[in-house]
């Protein structure tokens, strides 16, 4: 099942990179009993991955976030509301039932954080990424956000203050970032793409997206 | 505070050091690995056989050996709870787990294994920790309340909890009521859903680390069960 290459082989640094990865192997086995004991359909199995892979992503959040700064009316349902509005609007699912949006202002920048394991609004921003889940983020955001926001480029002044939100529980946040003043006057379905994942996680702010490129 | 930390459950990171946090690029790929997807895929198909909870899942992920836990990369943790779940609950045996195959003649499909045409309406519906219940909230936004200590909320020794260390024993105020929700406390050992209020209840930094933040107004957020709250007059 596992070969390793002899340490004289020629090509040695070649056959590692072919070789699968110890856990690779087992979730194949595991992947395999579970399926020959009738308890996973595989196709479903495919159809969670490719949900999760090419059709659930930031860009759902961001079409909340670009909506709630063109109508004052939706922004006012939706900031601070503990009752599921998101659901409502059909943006909810597994990992993201309970949704509070909580809004960035001149006086309080938001940032969200699961210390105990990574909790995240899966169905408006997809599958987190290895930072939110990495020891370092988890241990240091609610102690000392700022230097953590300085990581990422961003600093927040002394007078604003800082919320980290923890979220420990099935409530999830999102964050809902200023919208730049640069970007006054764009009609709802351009400012989408200004909207990025960092900034509604609270560790980045929206951007042009012209800028990005 | 010495004898406590050392008891502190090993994935309860906050507010520990730890070195600086990097930054993704963009173009990065959702999983960095192909074996990564088949484990977030068994996992979430395995949720949906009803078998288990999220809590159930957390709880076995978060009490994976601690020198399992620390060495495992995060999708190696998601695979090591799931399949010691599959044997907890006498699905999958120890033996099948360590040769790595099963025997017997392929079995039918288990009636409550989820089908690829369910897979869009069950990830779009999710599954709601939120009850209706009787019990009126103790507590009102703008209270001021006191965290029991983290081992003062456990249903079992060495149980589940998702009241952090840090926020433990600490005075902070409410900030939002969410209704009853599923006591994970409880759930997460099969004890039943137990549902309680659940507040967001917002510590300043101040209090939490005296040390650190001094003359800053930055607060953090922490969502705890009733049950895990005293009045600060207590």
């Amino acid at each position: 099942m596992y070969c390793r290459a002899m340490p004289h082989d020629s090509d040695e640094i070649h056959a590692h990179s072919l070789l699968p990865t110890e856990p690779e192997l087992r979730v194949k086995a595991l992947e395999t009993i579970l399926e020959s004991k009738g308890l996973i359909d595989r196709k479903a199995v495919d159809a969670i991955i490719d949900m999760y892979e090419n059709k659930i992503g930031p860009r759902i959040g961001a079409t909340v976030i670009a909506k709630a700064w063109c109508d004052k009316y939706f922004k006012k349902k939706l900031v601070n509301n503990t009752k599921g509005i998101l659901a409502d609007l059909g943006f909810c699912g597994r990992q993201g039932e309970h949704i509070v949006v909580v809004e960035n202002t001149p006086d309080c920048h938001n940032l969200v954080v699961c210390t105990l394991c990574s909790c995240y609004p899966w169905p408006l921003l997809g599958v987190p990424p290895a930072w939110y889940k990495s020891d370092s983020y988890r241990s240091r955001a609610v102690k000392e956000p700022r230097s953590i926001l300085r990581e990422f480029g961003l600093i927040v002044g002394k007078k604003t203050k800082i919320r980290v939100w923890d979220s420990t529980a099935e409530i999830r946040y999102l964050v809902l970032p200023m919208q730049p003043k640069s970007s006054f006057g764009i009609v709802e379905k351009d400012l989408v793409s200004w909207v990025t994942r960092n900034s509604m996680i609270g560790t980045g702010l929206p951007e042009d997206p012209a800028a990005r490129l | 505070m010495n004898s406590y930390r050392q008891k502190k459950p090993w994935h309860d990171l906050g507010g520990e050091k730890s070195g600086p946090v990097r930054p993704d690029q963009t173009d990065e790929p959702v999983f960095e690995k192909s074996w990564h997807k088949r484990v977030l895929g068994l996992t979430v198909a395995a949720g949906a056989m009803g078998v288990w909870s999220i809590d159930s899942s957390r709880f076995w992920r978060e009490r994976l050996p601690k020198s399992d836990y620390q060495t495992f990369t995060y999708y190696e943790k998601w695979l090591a709870a799931l399949t010691n779940l599959f044997v907890f609950k006498g699905l999958v045996t120890e033996e099948e787990v360590l040769k790595r195959n099963f025997d017997g003649p392929k079995q039918l499909l288990d009636s409550r294994v989820l089908r690829a045409s369910e897979v869009p309406r069950m990830l779009a519906s999710g599954s709601k920790t939120s009850r209706k219940s009787k019990q009126t909230p103790r507590f009102s936004i703008g209270d001021p309340v006191r965290t029991k200590k983290q081992k003062e909320t456990l249903l079992r020794p060495f149980g589940h909890t998702r009241l952090p260390c840090y926020a433990a024993d600490k005075f902070g105020t409410i900030l939002f009521c969410h209704g009853n929700h599923v006591l994970p406390n409880s759930n997460a050992h099969f004890l039943g859903e137990l549902p309680e209020p659940l507040y967001s209840v917002e510590f300043m930094a101040t209090d939490l680390w005296p040390e650190d933040n001094l003359g800053l107004e930055d607060t953090v957020i922490v969502d705890c069960w009733e049950s895990y709250l005293l009045s600060a007059n207590d």
